[in-house]
């Protein structure tokens, strides 16, 4: 019976093509802006994820607040209190340097190309994996010995030397006011998805270059913030508080007066900001949703006046009130949950062509899927409800009699 | 969710369907059909009393606007009685709720209209298979009895049309293959041949002679003395009364070999 009324269903469907469509289209669009938002949702979520994956989700940043008025030399960090720090707190934190960047413009023969130089500790590949494709890394002995050795990208080594294996080339450059010449000990290579590029900022006409953080930090200069790797994302919340109590403890603060900015809290944010922006917005796209509900009650309605005299037959014939309440809410169920499939579709193609297109892999969860086509079927039962009693409840010589 | 759904739970029949309890099978009280058109009321019958019985065939004549539908849709449980009693099979229908209606007429009664009365953009097949459908027969049997059906009105390589593709003979004769599709005691028609042409009426009326010598109680409306003919007893209304009530020698059906339609030829010796 139930598959028969399926049949009856598909065939009556068929019948109206045009109007079905039509019907459906309601639930089409509510259901395929649901799964794009939705799906859009997701994929930003991952692509946050591995973005700061990538740039490691324990890395944390603690400097004097800016909110702060009466800054003091004090609130500034040096070098030993940096060592002092490594001690203390070695077992939890994995790495820690100056934050030391600086810019300049970099010589070679006859090219010129401003570079951006971050200084680092020798141990920074530990945390922060780098594809070295030539060369070697940063050493022990650059560090401690303020060596003026280099690490750069194929992209900076191109700009710069004209080849991507630019090991044992110098270049030219002034750090802090002195002229030195630097020796590239290695290259790496960068990749990056569009969107890690687009967020972070890809370098195509510039030059990027890791040296030993010694060569930007002195003894008695005045540090701004310390940077720093955790080696348990999920205690590195209280190590960080740790950490600011004993910096505020040896500064003769409170801890409130310093900021601790960490990759874990800020992928955090965007999370929580994607997941109630894609539910306020598929909340509105579900409204759409209860648009198309009412466009199948009405298409319906419609039919079930349009088809009174075969509700008559049928009733003549023996169907009962239940026989035909459970006829035209198949149908109305059915064309909804087509609706709904076209809408995934709708959706999904969308998504997917749009990821395509900015060159990211897209999410589409199953459960979302299954989810919004028992949900069109639900608002087809529920939107079929009073039509189909409505032609349950026709009285057989009446509805014979209907022209 | 089972009783939703419906058909897959088998209940039990209740007695008023499965015995034959009595020998009147149609046997009206002072039955009377008032239509409340608002400003007036319109009486369609008025005061009936008649008893048919199991196994007659009976046509009912007279004028048009006479009372004959307003009958036949209360004999067929479509339309209910104003006054008075309808017993069928011995059981007052009246006191009926719509599904316990419902029940009966899949059942115990077969109805042919004058306007057949198929189910459009389906196919005659699945037409003569609704009763059964709704009967919750399983898809095997309705299907194999449907075709049977078919086959015994003539119609057994049309099975896979739809009725914009018959005539209006072969329409009305998928109609009455419908009708007796769950093997009702009674069969009732509106001017079955109201629509047709000559030959197309006369085979029709054939065939409800061939199913009355097989034991069904027929019942037909109609204003044609030629189709009256046919039948074993005559009632004729006026203005909803009974005018008269009087037996019929009917008229003989033709041999086989003079059926119009020869090349189907109307199988009705044949089951
Ligand atoms: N639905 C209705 N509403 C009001 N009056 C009706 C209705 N159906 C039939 N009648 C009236 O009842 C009388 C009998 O009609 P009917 O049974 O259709 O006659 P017949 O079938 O013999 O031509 C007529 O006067 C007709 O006008
Ligand atoms: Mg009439």
């Amino acid at each position: 019976m139930l598959i028969e009324n399926m049949l009856m269903a598909f065939s009556s469907i068929r019948a109206n093509k045009m109007r079905s469509f039509l019907t459906m289209l309601g639930i089409i669009i509510g259901i395929g802006s649901v799964i794009s938002i939705v799906s859009v949702g997701d994929t930003m979520k991952g692509l946050f994820e591995e973005l700061y994956r990538n740039i490691g989700i324990t890395q944390a940043y603690i400097a004097i607040g800016y909110w702060v008025d009466d800054w003091r030399e004090s609130d500034y960090f040096s070098l030993e209190e940096m060592e002092r720090i490594k001690e203390i707190f070695g077992d939890e934190i994995t790495y820690i340097d100056t934050d030391a960047q600086t810019s300049a413009d970099a010589y070679c023969a006859r090219t010129t190309v401003q570079f951006n130089y971050t200084g680092i500790d020798y141990n920074y590949q530990e945390v922060q994996p780098i594809n070295l494709i030539y060369g070697r890394f940063l050493n022990e002995g650059d560090v401690l010995g303020r060596r003026k050795n280099v690490v750069m990208d194929t992209v900076s080594a191109m700009n710069l030397f004209g080849v991507e294996n630019a090991v044992g080339k110098t270049f030219r450059t002034t750090i802090y006011g002195t002229t030195d010449d630097y020796t590239v000990v290695g290259i790496y290579r960068k990749e990056m998805n569009p969107f890690q590029a687009m967020m972070m900022g890809a370098n195509t006409e510039g030059g990027e270059a890791f040296l030993p953080y010694t060569i930007l930090s002195w003894p008695n200069d005045f540090i701004y913030d310390l940077r720093f790797f955790c080696r348990d994302e999920e205690t590195m919340d209280e190590l960080c508080a740790n950490i600011k109590s004993y910096v505020a403890r040896s500064k003769d603060r409170q801890p409130e007066d310093f900021q601790m900015v960490t990759a874990k809290e800020q992928m955090g944010q965007w999370n929580s900001m994607l997941g109630g922006l894609s539910m306020a917005v598929g909340g509105i796209a579900a409204i759409s949703l209860l648009v198309g509900g009412i466009g199948i009650m009405n298409i319906m309605l419609v039919s079930v006046t349009e088809r009174t005299r075969e509700i008559g037959i049928r009733k003549s014939l023996g169907a009962k009130t239940r026989d035909i309440m459970v006829q035209f809410l198949t149908e109305s169920a059915i064309l909804s949950a087509c609706g709904g499939i076209l809408g995934i579709l709708l959706g999904g193609g969308l998504v997917t062509a749009g990821g395509m297109l900015m060159g990211v892999q897209t999410v589409i969860r199953p459960e979302v899927v299954v989810l919004a086509v028992g949900f069109s079927a639900v608002v087809g039962v529920f939107f079929g409800l009073y039509p189909a009693s409505k032609a349950a409840k026709k009285d057989p010589i009446e509805a014979l009699r209907y022209e | 969710m089972k009783s939703i759904l419906g058909g897959l739970g088998r209940k039990k029949l209740p007695d008023y369907i499965t015995d034959n309890i009595s020998e009147d099978l149609i046997r009206l009280e002072d039955l009377v059909k008032v239509y409340d058109t608002g400003a007036l009321k319109v009486l369609g019958l008025k005061r009936i009393n008649l008893t048919i019985h199991r196994g007659e065939f009976v046509a009912i004549m007279g004028q048009s606007g006479s009372g004959k539908s307003t009958l036949m849709n209360i004999l067929g449980c479509l339309d209910r009685p104003s006054m008075g009693h309808y017993y069928l099979d011995g059981v007052d229908v009246a006191a009926m709720d719509s599904d316990e209606l419902s029940l009966i007429r899949n059942r115990k009664i077969g109805f042919v209209f004058q306007s057949f009365n198929l189910i459009s953009r389906t196919s005659a097949l699945k037409n003569v298979e609704l009763p059964m459908t709704y009967a919750r027969k399983n898809k095997k049997l309705r299907e194999e009895r449907a075709r049977q059906l078919l086959a015994r009105v003539g119609l057994g390589k049309r099975a896979e049309h739809m009725p914009n593709e018959l005539s209006g003979g072969q329409r009305q004769r998928v109609a009455i293959a419908r009708a007796l599709a769950n093997e009702p005691p009674l069969l009732l028609a509106d001017e079955p041949t109201g629509n047709l042409d000559t030959a197309a009426s006369v085979e029709i009326m054939e065939l409800f002679s061939q199913l009355h010598k097989e034991g069904t109680t027929v019942v037909v409306v109609t204003h044609e003395e030629e189709i009256a003919a046919f039948t074993e007893r005559i009632i004729r209304f006026r203005d909803g009364e009974v005018l008269s009530d009087s037996p019929n020698v009917p008229r003989e059906p033709r041999g086989r070999d003079s059926a119009p339609d020869a090349e189907e030829g109307i199988e009705l010796r044949d089951t």
